[in-house]
């Protein structure tokens, strides 16, 4: 794997690519900007928790979602404690824009909002034709320790500073919000802790939403229920719903929609995605990297501009597959475990732009929105 | 051969194109910084693009220690064990990715990985159970010590990895008075001079031991201010209380000067104390006073200029690097801020220097990264100017 010096205003590395040209379709050449997106103000000592959420509005702008203060360990967030500890850090707002260029363009704090039950953990961002903002809730099962970084598993000494705060009481998460691109509470489906799945609108941790704006649906990855649920994205009034074909969901972790009606919904633990159409009517399946235990491989996808591929983050195997999204084959991948620049832990968001640049978001212990820049 | 082409070469020439004394030189310095509130430090850019990744799906835990070499190669020691079972997925046969990479890792300028090794006992020696902080010593040796429960040892390596020495031994009790061992230590510096180990002993002693660097022997040992040291817990750190008058573990740091003075770590004291080579207290100074929990001052460096003018420390808590004057212990500037991207920090733990002058820092919990800031000549700030994470120019405008 190489990194190297490619531009002058802007540092890109290329990235670890291990796909090596075959006779099937050419895969993108994408090399990480190490340096997407800028620092925030460094008076204001913000930080970011593990990143559940990451989209692409219509102007390319990188929408962020983050479980805030609660993933944070004690040593990210000195001055939020009871007695002040140190100078860094603070929770950065919860829901985060921000340009092609990384400057950060919107933000704003839901938890300081009223009319609305913001969530315990924030999970998944979609952006509609008109520019609202979606976001549903609810923490993925994992493999991993429940603590509320979803980090390493404290140990002895190593455990100091970790601080894993317990959960925040309250009713489970069991609701999407939509908001205008200011903040502005518009519309929730759902109630949190009304899980009881007797009742067809009633959602259990909706971890992702995708949005039809030509038939005004909202669909909704209701992991809880291992389903597929549809409502009105203006009244919120359920219309329908689908399940698995063969083997139940294990885990929805995505659902997105490509441009030709196709229903796209990321089976994590299974290792799998299934295609639907938007009646719920399933057309195919495919499963990456078959062999993933753990937290499962297919954590989110995404379309490239032509739609011809499909990005799969896989936040346990650490990479980024790369899928022909006709015939749901594997084609190449890029990324490895770590910390440095192009390298993931926990990748579970993917998003591409316009111009067919990929944005990344690692949750647990990653922490981190990375941009690839399509060459 | 160590090259001190930074500030060095830059007052050398300095002075002699001018020629004037160095005591003007000096003096005018402390003008400047006294009037106007502006103070002269190195400038540092991150270097994203530093270290290389690692091979074999090699993945870097809890990182505690960094030591550069005579060439200017860069040593790591982290905590394979740190890595938890989806990062090391490979070694659960739950995924391709990852699996531990040895403790001791060796990287050329380029950021390429060298050689690597330790992590498990050996003829005629222990690993630690939990290893922490490297030093690479004026003969080219390599020092570990160990911060997990009843390690009592350092060891002394060749740099292939060769046992050469250990001192003390693993399950031992805490005893800052004992002879024969020591209490989970954190650094050693080496004095080529007198050729004597200096143990920052540690996270359960409360002293700065001195042992013979080639057979080991113990030759003296102190406490906070000098004084014997004392086991008895002091409980947390208050900053509103009269100053310890023992070290709070851990003691985290111990580094000699050029003018041979010792400056140790008192970390979660924020302070730092100085000593001479025999143990007698000269002067201490605080670094961000009011840190509570893992404190502040974790380690430090010494800029590479003939002076060591600045004394470079790294703050796990507060998440960035301070730059104080070596001479009045006084903070000047600071970078860094708490992130995990280039340039930001979480946990920062260790700090080295290398003969150009750059900055290498490694952390511990979560962080998990080397990182290397180049030095980039002097500048003017504003005395105790936060500079925040440090990029390099032509990427900010």
């Amino acid at each position: 794997m190489k990194r190297s010096l490619v531009c002058s205003t802007l540092l890109l590395i290329a990235a670890g690519t291990a796909f090596v040209a075959g006779q099937r379709a050419q895969t993108p050449k994408l090399d990480v900007d190490p340096l997407w997106p800028k620092p925030f103000p460094v008076a204001k000592h913000w930080i970011l928790g593990s990143i559940t959420g990451v989209a692409v509005d219509a102007q390319d702008r990188v929408w962020v979602v983050h479980r805030g203060v609660d993933s944070l360990q004690n040593n990210e967030k000195g001055p939020t404690l009871e007695p002040w500890a140190s100078s860094c850090c603070y929770a950065a707002p919860q829901v985060l824009a921000f340009d092609a260029a990384g400057a950060l363009v919107a933000n704003w704090d839901p938890k300081s909002g009223s009319g609305y039950d913001w969530p315990r953990d924030v999970s998944g961002v979609a952006v509609d034709g008109t520019g609202n903002v979606w976001i549903g809730s609810g923490l993925a099962p994992s493999a991993m320790p429940a603590g509320r970084g979803r980090g390493a598993p404290a140990e002895g000494a190593a455990g100091r500073g970790r601080g894993g705060a317990a959960a925040p009481a309250g009713p489970a998460d069991a609701q999407v919000l939509k908001f205008d691109k200011n903040g502005k509470f518009l519309l929730a489906i759902g109630k949190p802790g009304q899980t009881d799945s007797s009742g067809q609108s009633n959602l259990s941790r909706p971890l992702a939403v995708a949005i039809d704006d030509a038939a005004n649906e909202v669909y909704i990855g209701d992991e809880g229920h291992n389903r597929v649920a549809v409502f009105d994205a203006a009244s919120g009034a359920f219309k329908r719903d689908f399940k698995a074909n063969g083997d139940p969901f294990k885990t929805v972790s995505c659902v997105k929609l490509s441009k030709d009606g196709m229903v796209y919904v990321c089976d994590r633990q299974n290792d799998r995605i299934q295609v639907f159409q938007k009646d719920g009517k399933f057309v195919k399946e495919a499963f990456v990297s078959k062999s993933t235990a753990g937290d499962g491989s297919v954590w989110d996808v995404a379309f490239s501009p032509d739609q011809r591929l499909l990005y799969v983050a896989d936040g346990h195997d650490k990479k980024v597959w790369i899928l022909d999204r006709t015939s749901l084959e594997t084609i190449g991948s890029f990324g490895q475990g770590g910390r440095y620049p192009g390298e993931f832990y926990g990748v579970g968001s993917v998003a591409v732009d316009s111009k067919g640049n990929v944005y990344t978001g690692e949750t647990y212990e990653g922490k981190r929105v990375q941009k690839f820049v399509r060459r | 051969m160590k090259r001190n082409v930074a500030i060095g070469t830059f007052l050398a020439s300095l002075l002699v194109a001018l020629g004037i004394g160095q005591g003007i030189l000096e003096r005018r310095a402390e003008a400047l910084q006294n009037g106007g509130g502006k103070v002269q430090v190195p400038r540092f850019e991150v270097d994203p693009t530093f270290p290389k990744p690692l091979p074999n799906h090699w993945y870097q835990g809890m990182s505690i220690g960094v030591g550069v070499d005579a060439n200017d190669h860069i040593w790591i020691v982290h905590r394979p064990d740190s890595v938890n079972p989806i990062e090391a997925a490979a070694d659960a046969k739950t995924g391709e990715c990852c699996a531990k990479a040895p403790p001791i890792l060796e990287f050329d300028q380029q950021g390429t990985l060298l050689r690597h090794w330790g992590g498990s006992d050996g003829d005629g020696y222990q690993w630690p159970s939990s290893n922490h902080g490297v030093t690479i010593d004026h003969k080219g040796n390599v020092w570990v010590g160990g911060n997990g429960g009843g390690d009592g040892l350092v060891l002394k390596f060749t740099q292939d990895g060769k046992f050469l020495m250990q001192v003390g031994k693993k399950g031992v009790p805490v005893d800052s008075n004992s002879t024969e061992h020591f209490g989970q230590v954190a650094k050693i510096f080496v004095d080529k001079k007198e050729n004597e180990a200096y143990i920052a002993d540690g996270y359960g002693n409360k002293r700065v031991a001195v042992i013979d660097a080639d057979t080991g022997k113990f030759k003296r040992y102190w406490g906070a201010y000098g004084n014997k040291p004392d086991d008895t817990n002091l409980g947390r750190y208050d900053p509103e209380a009269p100053p310890a008058q023992q070290f709070r573990t851990p003691v985290h740091c111990a580094e000699m000067s050029n003018d041979r003075l010792v400056y140790v770590c008192d970390r979660v004291n924020d302070r730092i104390q100085v000593f001479t080579p025999e143990g007698k207290f000269v002067k201490e100074a605080w670094v961000s006073r009011k840190t509570l929990g893992d404190g502040s001052t974790w380690d430090i460096a010494f800029s590479n200029d003939p002076q060591q003018k600045f004394i470079y420390l790294a703050d796990g808590h507060d998440e960035k690097v301070w730059i104080l004057d070596r001479q009045s212990l006084e903070i000047l500037t600071s970078f860094g801020d708490g992130g995990k991207m280039p340039g930001q920090f979480y946990a920062v733990h260790s700090i080295a220097t290398d003969s150009k002058g750059n900055i290498y820092t490694t952390e511990t919990y979560d962080g998990r990264r080397l990182q290397r800031f180049l030095y980039k000549g002097m500048q003017t700030v504003t005395k105790g100017e936060d500079q925040g994470t440090v990029w390099p120019r032509t990427a900010t405008k």
